[in-house]
């Protein structure tokens, strides 16, 4: 190969490189699990043990960051945030499996204090040994390069970039701009700065940060979805109850399966598309392994 | 007296001074949607905020009845309520002894008081009510609220952030305590208020002012001291003996107000019992006298003459407003009326204090000189929580109401309007809609249609353009202040005359709510 021919192949690389990638790991399906219960907490507990237990990610003595969405200031049965069971649920197994602390916290859009009290999450977590339950402080925003198509380098939160394992819980509701608003879109709440002007190419935007930080666990609550007049929601007509919890290690299938709830098409939710398309993870059925539990 | 023994008043004026701070501290969110007990309660005992507030409605209100009760007291007591009660002549006590004295001022003894008091009294019976801007507890309040409490709290924070570019996230070790103090004492966000050098002025200088005399404020100033004087008059409760005595006259110097004069000034007796605690021969005594010998005092005609026509000019040559400025003069919920509200509001500062997102501010000159230090929404620093109904339950006197929040998250604040010129879907096409987002109103008061465009590189996409859909916009200004736009707003508030609540009928079934 003269250097010529070499250079052609390295430019031709990146065309080819993602379908090498999937081809190569195509006999790995992405694992999803679909647990259903009425009592949320076992839904989360059955979801999280369905993909290899919480201890296949949690290790003792790590420091462990829970991201649910508590973004609204609004109460569980509304679906504008993640249910405080399926929360408590998702940090006392981290517990269980011998993290040293578990962080939760969220950047709302409302009065932070009202949606911790609102949505329940800070009664779910009071008095559990090893959990903080934190309000976001701006100096603990640390620019970071990212490097990605829209994003050249953003303000990410301390906690969640330093954390052993970061834990994503979204709740799988409707978004007026994205369609829906799942794990992927979930990760705004670790951003700082101003996170509206992202909006205008916000499914780039949002790989671009993902593809940083990555959530090693994704639990969705789809207990009750929010259907319609999302992200907030409010009326309950719009909520529908389903009682179940996916959980994956991969984000994007975990969006994905979140997405057939609502009747959609992964491909219909162009942040799940972008992602998958930056090599983030699994979008096609096909690649995806469900388990119902 | 014994040395060292600290008599009852001083034991009381603590007393107060710390419930005052701690109802000051407690006239925040902490948890809960309703504050049992607020610092209003200082107010709804205040008469002179009884009075104007009377005077200005024509009509009395029973949550100002402490302020009738404690008139009634001070008919009976005197002025007790300033030499035991009143945190602001406590501050006074406190300081002033670290004070050196120089002469008196002449110009202030005789009847400033009561050009400052009746010409208040008379702009409220004209229907603006100004008290608040001379009542010590507002002064102290809004000193407190402005300037003191932002400033603590922002150099704890700055403390705070300071350790953790030191320690980074190290500073955790630490943050129990600081949790502790963030819930308990600091104000949750760091707020700057416009105004807050000239209440910060406004209380030094009322300190300042003890260089002159002991208590000059108290005495030669303060409406609401003047107006208890005035009441005091007819107190049965009267000094033995009345005037200095020939042989010691040590009251001179033992009492913080009257006896720079031989007899005792029954208006401006403070009943602090410092005389009769610290007379060598025991013959001071406050007894009951009956009440025969009052001396009643009516000001002289020209005072309350002139005092009228002052309280006119005050009430209507301010009413000057830009029509810009104006346009911006948005008022906490449930606020249907200007001029209602201009009768009724005390500009004690509290709605601002307790503020959950810290869109209240005073007026500077937003609503004209009438409206300084009235409260005004001003959307692009915060907006109103849709289900936050505070500022209502601590206004001393209902010029914001306290009410359900049901109730409250229909009360139409003002109408928000878009800048076809700045908001970017529509003057640049770009997508956005975190206005959309944002909007609390379950069905949306802001929506969005879809059309199809073409970016600036010419591939087409689908571009999400807004629209408000008045109807259904109380005017909680979320969507001004998350518009990412720097500067001006791509979505505007602005303020409308008909401030009929939201119909709770929904054009697509049942309530929108």
């Amino acid at each position: 190969m003269d250097r010529r021919q070499f250079l052609k192949l390295l430019g031709l690389t990146p065309l080819f490189s993602n379908l090498l990638l999937r081809e190569a790991l195509a006999a790995d399906k992405s694992l999803v699990a679909i647990a259903e219960d009425r009592d949320y907490s076992q839904a989360t507990i059955k979801a999280l043990n369905a993909i290899g237990g919480m201890r296949r990610f949690v290790k003792p003595g790590n420091v462990v960051v829970v991201k649910p969405n508590i973004g609204w200031d609004r109460s569980p049965a509304q679906a504008a945030n993640t249910h405080p069971l399926v929360v408590r649920a998702v940090v006392s197994e981290a517990l269980r499996a011998g993290a040293r602390k578990v962080k939760v916290f969220d950047r709302p859009c409302n009065d932070p204090r009202r949606c911790y009290v609102n949505s329940g999450i800070e009664a779910a977590l009071r008095g559990m040994k090893g959990v903080d339950l934190k309000h976001i402080e701006e100096e603990r925003f640390k620019p970071v390069r990212l490097n990605g198509r829209t994003l050249r380098d953003w303000e990410l939160y301390d906690e969640a970039l330093s954390a052993d394992v970061f834990i994503n819980v979204p709740v799988a509701k409707h978004h007026g701009l994205t369609g829906l608003t799942l794990g992927l879109k979930n990760i705004m709440g670790v951003m700082g700065g101003n996170r509206g002007s992202v909006h205008r190419h916000i499914d780039s935007a949002l790989a671009d940060i993902n593809a940083v930080l990555k959530s090693h666990l994704t639990v969705v609550d789809a207990t009750r979805i929010l259907t319609a007049h999302g992200p907030q929601g409010g009326d309950p007509r719009d909520v529908k109850v389903l009682n179940k919890v996916i959980a994956s290690s991969d984000i994007v299938a975990a969006d994905a399966v979140a997405t057939t709830l609502f009747g959609l098409k992964p491909e219909a939710i162009s942040t799940t598309v972008a992602a998958y398309r930056r090599g983030l993870g699994e979008m096609k059925m096909a690649g995806i392994r469900i388990l119902r539990v | 007296m014994k040395p060292g023994k600290i008599p009852s008043a001083r034991i009381s004026q603590l007393l107060f001074l710390l419930l005052f701070l701690v109802l000051f501290i407690q006239t925040e969110y902490r948890g809960s949607d309703r504050i049992a007990i607020a610092v209003n309660s200082f107010f709804r005992a205040d008469p002179l905020v009884g009075l104007s507030y009377f005077l200005a409605e024509k009509s009395y209100l029973v949550l100002l009845l402490p302020a009738l009760l404690l008139a009634l007291a001070t008919l009976v007591l005197g002025r007790f309520f300033c030499g035991w009660i009143c945190p602001l002549g406590t501050i006074l006590d406190l300081v002033t002894g670290k004070i050196r004295k120089t002469a008196p001022l002449k110009f202030l003894q005789g009847r400033v008081k009561y050009w400052l008091l009746f010409p208040l009294l008379f702009a409220a019976l004209f229907n603006v009510n100004l008290a608040g801007l001379l009542d010590p507890i507002a002064i102290l309040v809004r000193a407190l609220t402005f300037s003191f409490y932002p400033l603590f709290g922002d150099t704890v924070r700055q403390g705070w952030v300071g350790l953790y570019r030191v320690l980074g996230e190290g500073r955790d070790v630490l943050s129990p305590g600081y949790g502790f103090l963030r819930d308990h004492l600091l104000p949750f966000r760091e707020t700057f208020y416009p105004l807050a050098f000239l209440s910060f002025s406004l209380f030094l200088f009322i300190v300042f002012l003890e260089r002159y005399e002991t208590r000059l404020w108290c005495r030669r100033l303060c409406p609401l001291g003047t107006l208890l004087g005035l009441l005091a008059r007819f107190s049965p409760i009267r000094r033995s003996p009345a005037t200095l005595c020939p042989d010691c006259g040590d009251c001179r110097s033992t009492c913080p107000t009257s006896f720079d004069q031989d007899l005792l000034q029954q208006e401006e007796c403070l009943r602090c019992m410092s005389c009769r605690l610290k007379c060598r021969f025991g013959r001071v005594s406050f007894e009951f006298r009956g009440f025969r010998d009052r001396t009643p005092y009516l000001p002289e005609r020209r005072v309350l003459l002139g005092s009228l026509v002052a309280g006119f000019f005050l009430a209507r040559l301010f009413r000057f407003r830009y029509p810009s400025a104006q346009a911006a003069v948005l008022r906490p919920p449930g606020v249907r009326d200007e001029d209602d509200f201009l009768k009724k509001c005390v500009r004690c500062g509290e709605c601002m204090k307790v503020c959950l997102r810290s869109v209240l501010y005073p007026a500077v000159f937003q609503a004209g000189v009438e409206g300084l230090y009235t409260p005004v929404v001003v959307p692009r620093l915060g907006y109103c929580e849709y289900n936050c109904t505070l500022c209502g339950q601590v206004c001393p006197t209902g010029a914001i109401p306290d009410l359900p929040v049901e109730v409250k998250k229909r009360e139409v604040i003002g109408k928000a309007v878009l800048d076809r010129n700045h908001c970017l879907p529509l003057a640049k096409g770009i997508n956005c809609i975190v206005c959309e987002e944002h909007c609390p109103i379950p069905r949306k008061a802001i929506r969005s249609e879809e059309v199809q465009s073409v970016d600036a590189s010419g591939r087409p996409f689908i571009l999400r353009k807004p629209y408000v859909v008045d109807d259904l916009c109380n005017g909680c200004g979320i969507c001004e202040f998350v518009c990412p736009l720097e500067g001006k707003s791509g979505i505007e508030v602005f303020a409308v005359k008909d401030r009929t609540p939201l119909s709770t009928a929904d054009p697509e079934g049942s309530s929108p709510y």
